[in-house]
């Protein structure tokens, strides 16, 4: 038997409790002791939740004990980004604005994992309100990449990345508006995925950009997200999320198919991108032969219109971020200022002192951005390049199955080094399209970079509602990279021995 | 505001007044800056014609405004809709003068 926990895959988790080989319960306390001995370096966690685990697992072990079939996520370790709600834990977004508030109720996403017999372990850093991609924009403290404690894990799902990376959990949710999940997988070296818009139920998360934000799970292997996805998508559309869309995908059923005689894109012109590294450079050629190893035809496509991508997002995203957060008014919930005479001096000081930098930041460029005179300039014709970026990927899925490219340009950086937030906007050059068209992208773990010895994750991105067939690439990459169930050197094995 | 234009520390305050964020003047010269950069980072948006481009405001394109039944389902109870408020009275969130000079109206 393994001596500790983080080396286990999900379904061996879930086996290993269907077997008896050790309870629920014993795998929660394994998972309390892999996070009491290394979350005090990663600081992944805001909060863990002792108690909602062990009764979680409890029940787990009572239906075993009554000798009904098991859930297929029995007993294995999650946690979620602090933007998602779960009963009897605050969610926080990292924000001051939300330090103290309690989730009124459990987020769809979040239910689902737990109706799969998960055991939730509690609430993981991330930037403030997913504003970055550092989460150093967390208002309570940064969070640091396994692979090297003074660098950043990436964001804004950096705490969702490093916990898993860390070997802490086995699974973890974060969410995707602007690369958000895939960025920090790739920094951690981690799995990391984006599903196609409407396929996991927003409901219960804090939202940021509603026609770009999608929740997603992260994992140490292709097999664990799958499964994941498996039970997020359980029990069909969610009729509380109305951009929630029926889907009946079994996303293990075609996860080891041959991918021989299919047609994997490339875009060479992106490879000579300003600020991409040689290191990354190389990775994504290694990637591709690795595919074509398997008997996969590299093909080259373009995507015109990828490089206004930047500019549509930095319109589209403030704009919805400043809608969405103009809720936080200090009346409802969220900080608010004592003493004030007027509501609306009430107001304007809660959202001064509950907001960080990073959050002001957007919404006051998406306040900007929807004044009269401005709205006819940039709002409606970015929502018009957003229409030639979709048939640019239209126009490539009529030739190819999936497109192979960087999630990062860089590997992880030290915190701080980057601190112009528009460098920093620049670097979500590879992600931020798919969020724009809204089809699906996986990050996998490829290689250590060779100057740097990082991880570098490669970038496959998928058609709408074509996710289990991009997952079937994914794990075409994943076995012959031998990164697979990787935990980050200097955590593996320390604490969560199981007995 | 026309585009090339660049944004004064004024229009940074009339726009901080609109979104109800107060701005202290260090922080609305750091906000200014801010503001030409990012804006300086969109003009590629500018150089398109557009003309016959229909825009997508959202990735499941042909999505019509989703009903359900008009049946009554539960919701938070009153204590659990009012257990995150910063203040509150009875059954109601409290509030500040709504008026400016907190008057009587």
């Amino acid at each position: 038997m393994p001596a500790t926990l983080d080396q286990l895959s999900a379904r061996q988790i879930a086996a290993g409790v269907a077997s008896g080989a050790f309870s629920a319960v014993e795998v929660a306390q394994a998972a309390l002791d892999a996070i009491a001995e290394r979350d005090a370096d990663t600081q992944a966690f805001l909060q863990v939740s002792e108690d909602l685990a062990l009764a979680a697992a409890a029940r787990v072990d009572a239906l075993r004990a009554a000798g009904r079939a098991l859930p297929p996520l029995a007993g294995v370790p999650v946690a979620f980004k602090d933007n998602m709600n779960l009963l009897g834990t605050r969610t926080t977004c990292a924000s001051h604005m939300l330090e103290r508030y309690e989730s009124p109720f459990t987020a769809t996403c979040v239910q689902r994992l737990l109706d799969a017999g998960a055991t939730p372990l509690g609430k993981l850093n991330m930037d403030e309100f997913a504003f970055g991609s550092t989460t150093d924009s967390s208002a309570f403290h940064p969070t640091n990449n396994p692979w090297g404690l003074a660098l950043v894990p990436g964001g804004s799902s950096g705490g969702s990345a490093a916990a898993v990376a860390a070997g802490e959990v086995t699974l973890a949710l974060g969410s995707d508006t602007g690369g958000s999940i895939r960025q920090p997988a790739s920094l951690c070296g981690v799995v990391g995925m984006k599903p196609t818009y409407g396929v996991v139920s927003r409901y219960g998360v804090v939202a940021f950009g509603s026609s770009l934000d999608q929740v997603g799970p992260l994992g140490r292997r292709v097999e664990d997200v799958a499964l994941a996805l498996n039970a997020l998508v359980a029990g069909g559309r969610d009729p509380r999320d109305s951009t929630s869309q029926a889907c009946e995908q079994d996303f293990i059923a075609h996860l080891d198919d041959p991918i021989e005689g299919r047609h994997v894109g490339i875009i060479p012109s992106l490879l000579e991108a300003p600020g991409l590294s040689a290191e990354v450079r190389v990775a994504m050629r290694l990637a591709a032969e690795r595919l074509e190893a398997q008997g996969a035809h590299i093909v080259e496509v373009s995507l015109p219109n990828m490089a206004s991508a930047i500019a549509a997002y930095y319109v589209i995203a403030p704009c919805e971020a400043f809608s969405n957060l103009a809720r936080f008014d200090g009346v409802r919930y969220g900080y608010q200022e004592p003493g004030c005479a007027t509501l609306a001096k009430q107001t304007s000081l809660s959202r001064a002192r509950g907001f960080d930098q990073e959050a002001k930041r957007r919404q006051m460029l998406g306040a900007y951005l929807l004044s009269s005179g401005v709205y006819e300039q940039y709002y409606l014709p970015a929502q018009k390049v957003r229409t030639l970026i979709t048939a640019d990927y239209q126009r490539a899925f009529e030739r190819v199955d999936a497109i192979l490219m960087p999630t990062s340009p860089t590997v992880a950086w030290e915190h701080g080094a980057i601190s112009d937030p528009a460098a920093l906007y620049l670097a979500d050059v590879f992600t931020i399209s798919s969020n724009i068209a809204g089809n699906c992208a996986i990050s996998v773990p490829v290689c250590l970079g060779s100057e740097s010895g990082l991880p570098i994750g490669a970038q496959l991105q998928g058609p709408s509602f074509a996710d289990a067939r991009l997952l079937t690439f994914a794990r075409a990459l994943e076995r012959s990279c031998s990164m697979e169930g990787l935990v980050a050197p200097g955590f593996a094995g320390r604490g969560g021995e199981l007995a | 505001m026309a585009s090339g234009q660049q944004l004064t520390r004024d229009d940074v305050a009339g726009i901080a007044a609109y979104a109800r964020i107060a701005l202290d003047d260090a922080e609305l010269v750091e906000m200014t800056a801010y503001l030409n950069d990012a804006i300086a980072l969109l003009q590629p948006i500018l150089e398109y014609d557009l003309e016959d481009i229909e825009p997508t405001f959202h990735p499941i394109g042909d999505m019509a405004n989703v009903m359900r039944e008009d049946v009554p389902v539960p919701g938070l109870s009153l204590e659990e809709a009012l257990a995150n408020a910063g203040s509150r009275e009875g059954r109601a969130f409290r509030v500040p003068a709504i008026l400016d000079d907190g008057g009587g109206a």
